[in-house]
């Protein structure tokens, strides 16, 4: 297996030496040269981002051309019929190169729903979306999310009634990401509201342009609009666009969040990477003549520390990877650590900044970290809170049993 | 040499064994009230049967030649059971001390020793301020008539310091701090037991009145040996601590699946259930820290330094999160005297400042990576 591994480490070595050149290294500043971004989140003008999204779907093409673009799936879909550790492999390899963000194509839509279609959709719809979504083609988002069903996604409202060989769905969706960007849509819809909550739902596989589907920008408290709101009015869906059994979705949707992928070796990335590094951290210090204060050294080098020891967590599981050994549950930490190692960061920098913070001076690398400050707080949200992951770390490592269901939860269901 | 995965885990299977069966709870305890604070019976067993003493001794001095992994593995488990046993200050400390000082005569002389388990060592560097940064000692080495070195002065936390058979000792002389071997029989040493906060780990202060001294590597050149050892410790350090961290850890978990209240495991509150997965985030970040250090010392990388200041940094509070949280989700039962979460709260203190603490551990780091 480890012997296996290497090969196939050097082959997408070769794949994408022979296509890209190395990253950067985003991690190094010379004080005042230069972008000083610090957005997490994107804040392109919508022809920018449209260009992105056009380079992510060429990148997309190259790697399925090449025996990459879908790692773990089956041959009959373009897909390659190795491990999820090769994929794992690949994408940390993939991190050390220069390559267009794909992560509007893939985090969802290849990710989670291709693999969820695999396992759910009936035939017609693997042979048409599938190959499409993994050459780049189509992009997919997950119609999951409610206003009133956050992490408690069994309570999905959205309603399906069927009419004929049709469903009907009406409803609204939310914290939708790519949604302006997608071909299809994977909806969780309540399909019998008599039923225990986590019984009555059904999965639908939604084309965008389908008439009743509205997706408008959902602005965040950073300014800039990454999630939508997906509003379905009367939208009609043919029954053979079903995925499951009826009243049978749950099983659908656990399908898809098993699919959440781990992110290794994905910390360099983006402007952000400047957030955690030590040289432009101590450069800020000078900067701002803090570089003698006690008390924010000792912050300093805390967070340094989680910085870098996030690093090794990232390190000895891609050697792991390598050895044909799946990862236990430092992947999971190490999400965790990631949006908590930006958190830090910001205050901290904030605390070096001091009154500068409040207003823009002017004064390159300063204000500009107010980008990062303000994403903060959805990185403890996203993708599941981190209460969320807490208790899974709790349960499914530490093995602490679940919460009851308690009497009052039994009757919510009635 | 480095072993491979599952030599690493034969090695730390067959040290979990023999502690499990020498070092359990029962014998922590009569130890650590007792003087010597270690059983001789159980030391040589150590040594003849698993070699521990001589693992990453270099097999020209009659060790068996492995280094910071294997001897991270061991410390792990010897952390975990709090073995009480002289074997930091042994094989960490002195022995370290020796190869750092590249003195060959010295090792040679001391070593193979070491490496059989028939001496025990220490190395006596703090003063009453308990500070490891050798610009701050006042210990004097001077010269007698005929040529030899006599070391004044007083050390204290001088772990194993009433029983090490050979003491190192850092002294000032004219060229600066410089490291001295003393026979810990001595004419004009004497140790006294310290009262100490975790009483797993004994301390003694030494009173040197002109005593016969052997310089170690070359005068003046402590400082630089000092760096190098402490560097070394600080990771070897961790791996103990990361394995007391993983004890704590698995000791609350265990609790917080069996004790009931109100009608349900106590781990089914989220309030202890994340009180555990914020255990869980720092124990698996420790031990990849120190673990990793150990890697990149095995190599010789230039990374090494750095990595080492960080594993200090994460396995400290690594430990005394776990430890506190530990008692915490025990409850009541946790903070009594027969109840062993206290044993483990004094040993992550203690070894959170053993180097001096954060304060002094941050600024190493920021040192170390140049800021």
């Amino acid at each position: 297996m480890e012997h296996d591994m290497q090969a196939f480490a050097a082959e997408v070595r070769r794949f994408l030496d022979a296509h890209v050149a190395k990253a950067p290294d985003r991690t190094a500043v010379t004080w005042g040269e230069g972008d000083d971004s610090m957005a997490y989140f994107s804040s392109l003008a919508p022809e920018e981002e449209r260009e992105q999204v056009q380079r992510a779907r060429e990148w997309q093409r190259i790697r399925y051309e090449n025996g990459f673009g879908w790692i773990t799936g089956p041959p009959e879909y373009g897909g390659r019929g190795l491990t999820p550790v090769h994929e794992l492999l690949y994408d940390a390899i993939e991190s050390e190169y220069d390559v267009a963000d794909t992560g509007t194509l893939s985090v969802i839509g290849l990710g989670m729903i291709g693999p969820t279609i695999l396992a759910h959709a009936p035939q017609p719809l693997k042979d048409h979306w599938l190959p499409a979504m993994y050459r780049g083609d189509a992009i997919a988002c997950q119609l999951f999310s409610e206003p009133g069903a956050g992490s408690d996604l069994a309570s999905v409202t959205t309603r399906a009634v069927r009419d004929g060989e049709d469903w009907v769905l009406n409803g609204q969706k939310v914290w939708t990401s790519v949604a302006q960007h997608s071909q299809i849509g994977l909806a969780l819809t309540r399909t019998n509201p008599d039923a225990p909550k986590h019984r009555g739902i059904t999965a639908f596989l939604v084309p965008m342009d389908t008439p009743g589907v509205e997706v408008r920008p959902l602005r965040q408290m950073t300014g800039g609009a990454d999630f939508n709101e997906v509003f379905l009015t009367d939208v009609r869906i043919p029954d053979d666009h079903r995925l499951g059994e009826v009243d049978g979705g749950w099983t659908v949707a656990l399908t898809t969040l098993m699919n959440e992928r781990a992110t290794v070796g994905s910390q360099g990335a983006g402007p952000v990477a400047g957030a955690l590094s030590a040289d432009r951290l101590s450069a800020l210090m000078r900067a701002t003549w803090t570089w003698d204060d006690r008390a924010l050294r000792g912050r300093l080098a805390e967070l340094l520390v989680d910085v870098l020891a996030t690093e090794h967590l990232n390190a000895r599981a891609l050697r792991k990877l390598q050895a044909g050994v799946a990862p236990g549950p430092e992947m999971s930490v190490s999400k965790l650590l990631y949006g908590q190692n930006l958190t830090k960061a910001a205050h901290f920098v904030s605390d070096v900044l001091g009154p500068r913070a409040i207003a823009d001076t002017g004064q390159w690398g300063t204000y500009a970290w107010n980008e990062l400050l303000l994403a903060t707080p959805a990185l403890r949200i996203l993708g599941g809170t981190e209460e969320i992951m807490k208790n899974i770390l709790a349960e499914r490592v530490l093995g602490l049993p679940k919460e009851p269901v308690t009497t009052a939860a039994k009757e919510g269901r009635q | 040499m480095t072993a491979d995965e599952s030599a690493l885990d034969e090695l730390r299977s067959a040290v979990r064994n023999f502690l499990e069966a020498k070092s359990p709870e029962e014998a922590v305890r009569k130890l650590m009230e007792s003087e010597p604070r270690y059983d001789p019976a159980v030391w040589a067993q150590l040594a003849e049967q698993l070699r521990l003493p001589g693992l990453a001794i270099p097999e020209e001095y009659g060790g068996d030649g492995f280094g910071p992994v294997e001897l991270g593995v061991v410390l792990e488990e010897m952390g975990r059971a709090l073995l009480c046993a002289p074997y930091f200050a042994t094989v960490v400390l002195a022995a370290q001390a020796l190869l750092a000082s590249g003195d060959t005569d010295a090792c040679a002389r001391h070593l193979p020793g070491i490496a059989a388990g028939a001496t025990t060592a220490t190395l006596a560097v703090a003063e009453n301020s308990g500070s490891w940064d050798p610009a701050l000692i006042s210990a004097r080495a001077v010269r007698d008539g005929e040529g030899a070195w006599k070391v004044t002065g007083r050390k204290s936390f001088v772990i194993d310091g009433t029983t090490a058979d050979l003491v190192l000792v850092v002294a000032r002389t004219v060229a600066g701090p410089t490291l001295f071997a003393v026979d810990g029989t001595a004419p004009g040493l004497t140790a006294e037991s310290m009262e100490t906060l975790d009483a797993t780990r004994a301390m003694a202060r030494l009173t040197l009145d002109a005593v016969p001294a052997t310089l170690i590597g070359s005068d003046g050149a402590g400082g630089r040996i000092m760096a190098k050892v402490l560097d070394f410790a600080s990771v070897a350090l961790a791996a103990e601590q990361s394995g007391g961290a993983r004890r704590c850890l698995e000791t609350a978990a265990e609790y917080a699946r069996t004790r009931h209240q109100f009608g349900r495991p106590i781990g089914s509150f989220q309030a202890v259930k994340h009180k555990c997965a914020d255990m869980l985030v720092q124990v698996e970040l420790a031990e990849a820290a120190s673990r990793e250090a150990a890697r990149l010392a095995a190599e010789g990388s230039p990374d090494y330094p750095v990595a080492a200041g960080v594993a200090h940094v994460a396995c400290s509070r690594a430990y005394m999160f776990t430890a506190m949280e530990n008692i915490q989700v025990h409850g009541g039962i946790g903070f009594t005297w027969e109840h062993p979460a206290h044993l483990y709260f004094r040993r992550a203190k203690s070894s959170q400042l053993l180097f001096g603490g954060p304060a002094v551990y941050h600024e190493r780091l920021l040192d170390r990576l140049g800021i």
